[in-house]
């Protein structure tokens, strides 16, 4: 019997190699084809409804494989992180960004994009909400943030630009730094979350996407005798396509060009397109570049997500 | 003076002092308590609530939504696939775990290295140094998590399968590798000896002696393993590794209950097939060994002794174990395609070379030294409250959980109970082995967020998060402790008479706590290294520090926050080495 | 109950026509066998023979497929399981391989014997804080290792931790003992030494011994009955001095 034991695990090893071997001539043989079937992909970090907009992710990419003539490969990743590093070792070739990631992602690949933006991206806002139990009360001017010192605070993802980045940009400048919060301020993960831990009492106060916050109260899905809003931030530049360098050397100079038009040209009339205009949430999308996202780079810096 | 039956004279009766209720023993428990006490003061005992009950209402709509979970074709066939694709990845994972395992652990084996460095230096043998060295490497390598190994391999290879497979099979390969070395120090050595002394050189004569003795304790731990691998490939998938966990974040992220639901069903559908496989498997593999509480060497798997490879010629169970496995391993290969290729690519190279520039060297001065002792201090908190809770929970659980206890013909059950004892029992048992199913099927990071609506925000939810999941392996670890009691000490106690409850407490107690012990300081270490998942639910602690330093990708900083977590792990190994000590020699 | 024996009060173990299967395999067949008060009784008879299984069914930890066990006047298969226990805490056994919990100190072994009459709190106070600890002192001085009665059981000799196991029973103070082949686990000089012990406690206190051996001079010297048990049956039942070895020769013979 051991020595079968033995044999089998040699067999199995000897099976693993020779798939091993095999991979590894396919992954070359991939790269030794001409560039044009070597498929384009793309990926989004998640933002507001990430599970529909990963699920059906599908229709943007065969729309774009259909404008841009090459196949194109959606690869769902959820971690802000992960999704930033695979855009850096050339695994994502154009990405889904928020602000900040955007502007992470650009540092760590010289050359790199921003192409398009929705058409409500270049003027994002947050919102910060409490819960009406904990006494503080709606303000116009931002100098009213100081009333969330000495209570809980939440923001929704450690690396989301507004959920965390911008509001912690505001608080700063209304003079209220994190140790003000009572505890540790914590990181819902979501904006959904937030609008949830807030409405429920977990943290008197967080801070969120103001497009969700807006979505969720027209659904009906806000307690609004439990939570209200308290502020809505001045605006700033937020979500974008962001492409690497490389696109234009593997598929031609006009790649990128070719790409900015593919998402100007979508369609509202145009039902199959409408869907995925839908799925992003924008009426239309409009073109942008790096320059916009400096005010959020500098943010970043002072912050200390960008190093 | 007395005489004894015998006609010897003795010693009168009273001649022994009654020992000191305050020994090493009972230090340690009432540091143990003072720990507890403190980690609850961390959390912020007596300074606010704990309890948030305006979360009750998520909670109910949360619980109302497992009634009605998102059954949709689509969805249903999106659920089968993520859960093939988390299987194949435990399975790869698992694969590469072992490979890697079974070297290191020849390699870290002290009888391997007293072989090739036999000599004296000034009194003290030569091998100690070097194998005292391969084994901090492997405690270093097992102290990451495997999230961390995962976003490692990621920013080295990229998003391809590969990384979420060698993000589990390096720490536990290297786990795998520890308990290994202590199997095979732990056989008899006269037939290596025997081969050593007519010339054969120690590895080969290592590999056709030691290693077919130890093979089947070997495979019984393999089997833990897969167990411990579909866990980790579910929590993998939230870095891109796709699979169950990836799912289960996204719905999460839009609070998505319905979708939950179902994923959370797969997710115990698969977690309890392969434990109930693996279980059963290693209670044939183990039935006939038998392990006395405290001659156990290693901590980390559930049975171990020595048992001859002739009894199990023709179990069937352990034959098919081994076709299914034979099967399932190529599978998943071609299901999850990892590209070898990119293991030794220039880009992957390249990008390690990167990755090195940028991490080194560490840097301490980042934070006061006052503000890292603080960290440290909050991350032993939450590990100890996890551990405090899930101890004592997985206590109760383990027991109705074990078959053989309240089941008639149990260890406190006539085997005449009647129909209604029996319902009972069965009943019983399988609301205790739901309970620890489900608590070890979800993913910490989303216990966290389950926690977090009805615990305020702090220590505590995180440490109910981690207490939850290490409930649900230690209670099942506890079950199977007590499944393989030895039972003819209890008999004796049955014999003269003694109820259920003095069984319990001068026998089944006494016999599981060396053991239980030894499980509950080896999770103890699993839950301060699984701090890094939950740090983000304002729990704070090295693990938010390091989640922070990722999303800054401030690689210095991850490599010193990571240093520091691998100093406190060790810290905590060796104090859970002296407890053990204790315990085992008074 | 009206099939009792006149004799009742005297016979302390009685088997009638017991037969004890495990699956297919008849470890004990059709055996009828009473046991006075105050005897010592040796089995004896080959490997695989019954007594084992003889034994746990006379203290109650085993049920016979057929037949009856009676003890102390009370049929064991009707009574409940307190009445069980009850009958249980007047037979103390002692084991070949001890059968103690060996990472207790001795002397919660010792007070083992008590748990038939403590309540559950007081065994509870005593594992943390020994309660009559004269008692298990004695005990322990009476079988010889009075200093041990702090040390941790698994740190004993196998000779040391069959006496632990006598005092569990002098503890107990049953009427009767059990000893299932108590010294096979030992050498020569130690067998020795624990049967002595075992004798002199059935002779200075009238305990009834039962005890299953494989040395058959140990039978002959310390006990004053002999059954001889082969494949579950009673090949013979005398008194020590008449088992010669034409008995010895026919229990053990071999058989094809």
């Amino acid at each position: 019997m051991f020595k079968k034991l033995i044999l089998m695990s040699l067999l199995l090893g000897s099976l693993l190699l020779a798939a091993c071997g095999d991979a590894a001539p396919a992954a070359e043989g991939a790269a030794a084809e001409p560039a044009s079937t070597e498929p384009l992909v793309i990926s989004a970090i998640p933002d507001q409804d990430p599970e529909v907009l990963q699920r059906q992710f599908g229709q943007l990419a065969s729309y774009l494989s259909e404008q841009l003539g090459v196949p194109v490969e959606y690869k769902p990743v959820t971690d802000y992180a992960a999704s930033v590093t695979a855009f850096r070792v050339g695994d994502l070739d154009m990405v889904w960004f928020g602000g900040l990631t955007g502007v992470q992602a650009r540092l760590q690949v010289p050359e790199a994009q921003a192409l398009v933006q929705r058409d409500i991206d270049e003027n994002f806002h947050s919102v910060f909400i409490a819960t009406k139990a904990s006494g503080i009360e709606p303000f116009e001017d931002i100098d009213g943030l100081a009333q969330l010192k000495g209570h809980t605070f939440t923001f929704g993802s450690d690396s989301s630009t507004s959920g965390r980045l911008m509001p912690q940009y505001f608080l700063s400048q209304a003079g209220v730094t994190l140790d003000d919060f009572k505890g540790e301020p914590g990181f819902s993960g979501s904006h959904d979350a937030t609008i949830a831990l807030v409405e429920s009492g977990s943290y008197e106060a967080g801070a969120l996407n103001e497009s969700v916050w807006d979505n969720r109260v027209a659904a009906g899905e806000v307690d609004l005798d439990q939570v209200q809003i308290l502020w809505r931030t001045p605006p700033y530049h937020d979500y974008h396509w962001v492409a690497r360098p490389d696109l234009a050397e593997r598929y031609g100079d006009d790649f990128p060009d070719k790409i900015t038009q593919a998402f100007l040209s979508l369609d509202p009339n145009n039902p199959d397109q409408k869907e995925i205009l839908d799925l992003f949430g924008a009426e239309k999308f409009i073109a942008t570049s790096n320059d916009n996202y400096a005010q959020i780079e500098a943010v970043g810096r002072e912050i200390g997500k960008i190093n | 003076m007395q005489k004894t039956l015998s006609g010897r004279t003795s010693a009168s009766p009273v001649a022994v002092p009654r020992p000191s209720l305050f020994n090493r023993k009972t230090g340690w428990v009432l540091l143990f308590i003072a720990g507890v006490i403190w980690a609850l003061l961390q959390a912020g005992l007596l300074q606010h609530d704990f309890v948030n009950p305006g979360g009750w209402e998520r909670v109910r709509r949360f619980l109302a939504a497992g009634l009605n979970p998102d059954l949709s074709p689509d969805f249903l066939r999106l659920t089968l696939d993520v859960t093939i694709t988390t299987l194949a990845f435990a399975v790869c994972g698992t694969f590469f775990s072992l490979i890697f395992g079974f070297v290191a652990g020849i390699f870290a084996s002290e009888v391997w290295w007293q072989s090739i460095l036999p000599g004296r230096v000034g009194g003290r043998s030569l091998y100690r140094a070097p194998w005292l060295a391969v084994r901090s490497v492997l405690a270093f390598l097992r102290a990451i998590h495997e999230i961390i190994w995962g976003l490692f391999f990621i920013s080295i290879i990229g998003l391809d399968p590969l990384s979420a497979v060698l993000a589990i099979a390096i720490p536990f390969g290297a786990v795998t590798g520890k308990v290994f070395s202590e199997i095979l120090d732990e056989m008899p050595r006269q037939p290596y000896l025997v081969l050593r002394n007519s010339g054969v050189p120690p590895t080969l004569a290592l590999t056709y002696t030691l290693v077919p003795q130890a093979f089947l304790d070997a495979l019984s731990y393999a089997f833990y393993r897969f167990e411990c691998s579909i866990r980790a490939a579910a929590v993998l998938g939230i870095i891109g590794a796709g699979g169950l966990g990836h799912e289960i974040f996204l719905s999460l992220q839009s609070l998505r209950y319905e979708q939950i639901w179902t994923l959370f069903l797969a997710l115990f559908a698969l977690n309890g097939l392969t434990d109930l496989w693996s279980g059963l498997l290693r209670r044939r593999l183990g039935a006939k060994l038998s392990c006395s509480g405290a001659d156990c060497v290693d901590i980390d798997s559930p049975m171990s002794g020595t048992a001859t490879l002739q009894l199990y010629r023709y179990d069937r169970v352990v034959r098919a174990s081994l076709i299914i496995a034979a099967l399932l391993i190529p599978f998943s290969f071609w299901y999850i395609q990892p590209n070898f290729g990119k293991l030794f690519s220039e880009r992957t190279l390249l990008h390690l070379g990167e990755v090195a520039r940028w991490a080194f060297p560490p840097d301490f001065s980042q934070l006061p030294l006052s503000e890292w002792l603080e960290l440290s201090a909050v991350t032993v908190a939450m590990s100890l409250l996890a551990i405090a809770g899930a101890g004592l929970l997985a206590l109760v659980l383990s027991f109705p959980s074990a078959h053989n206890f309240l089941l008639p013909g149990g260890l406190l059950v006539p085997s005449t109970a009647g129909l209604f004892h029996r319902t009972l029992g069965w009943a019983v048992l399988l609301i205790a082995r739901s309970i620890l199913l489900v608590a070890r099927s979800i993913p910490p990071p989303v216990w966290a967020l389950l926690f977090i609506f009805v615990l305020f925000p702090g220590i505590l939810p995180g440490a109910a998060a981690l207490g939850m999941y290490t409930l649900g392996i230690l209670g099942r670890l506890m079950a199977e402790v007590v499944e393989n009691l030895d039972d003819r000490p209890l008999t004796a106690l049955k014999a003269l008479g003694a109820r259920g409850g003095d069984i319990f407490t001068y026998g089944i107690l006494p016999l599981s706590s060396p053991r239980f012990l030894a499980y509950g300081l080896y999770r103890w270490e699993e839950a301060i290294r699984a701090t890094v998942v939950v740090g983000l639910v304002g729990a704070g602690g090295l693990g938010h520090l390091l989640t922070e330093q990722l999303s800054s990708f401030d690689y210095q900083g991850v490599f010193t926050t990571l240093i520091v977590f691998v100093t406190l792990i060790f810290l905590v190994d060796q104090i859970s080495a002296a407890v053990r000590r204790t315990f085992r020699e008074n | 109950m009206p099939d009792l024996p006149l004799e009742t009060s005297n016979i302390i173990f009685e088997l009638r026509n017991v037969t004890h299967q495990f699956g297919s395999l008849a470890a004990v067949r059709d055996v009828t066998l009473q046991i006075r008060a105050g005897e010592r009784v040796a089995l004896v008879g080959p490997s695989g023979a019954g007594k084992s299984t003889l034994i746990s069914l006379l203290n109650g930890t085993l049920s016979p497929s057929q037949g009856e066990v009676w003890v102390l006047g009370q049929h064991l298969a009707r009574l409940s399981p307190r009445g069980l226990r009850h009958v249980q805490r007047q037979i103390g056994t002692i084991y070949q391989q001890f059968h103690l919990v060996n990472n207790l100190r001795v002397i919660h072994n010792v007070n083992a014997g008590h748990l038939g009459r403590w309540t559950f709190l007081k065994g509870v106070i005593s594992l943390a804080w020994p309660l009559d600890v004269d008692t298990a002192a004695k005990a322990l001085a009476q079988v010889g290792i009075p200093e041990k009665i702090y040390e941790r059981t698994d740190r004993l000799s196998g000779g040391q931790q069959q006496r632990v196991a006598i005092a569990r029973v002098l503890v107990q103070q049953p009427q009767a003992i059990l000893a299932d082949e108590p010294v096979s686990s030992l050498d020569p000089e130690r067998s020795r030494e624990i049967m002595s012990l075992l004798r002199d406690l059935s002779q200075t206190t009238g305990k009834t011994l039962v005890v299953s051996l494989h040395d058959i001079d140990l039978a002959r010297s310390h006990c004053d009955r002999i059954v001889g048990l082969r494949e579950g049956q009673v090949v013979f039942d005398r008194p020590a001095d008449e088992v010669n070895e034409t008995f010895i020769r026919a229990l053990y013979k071999i058989t094809a």
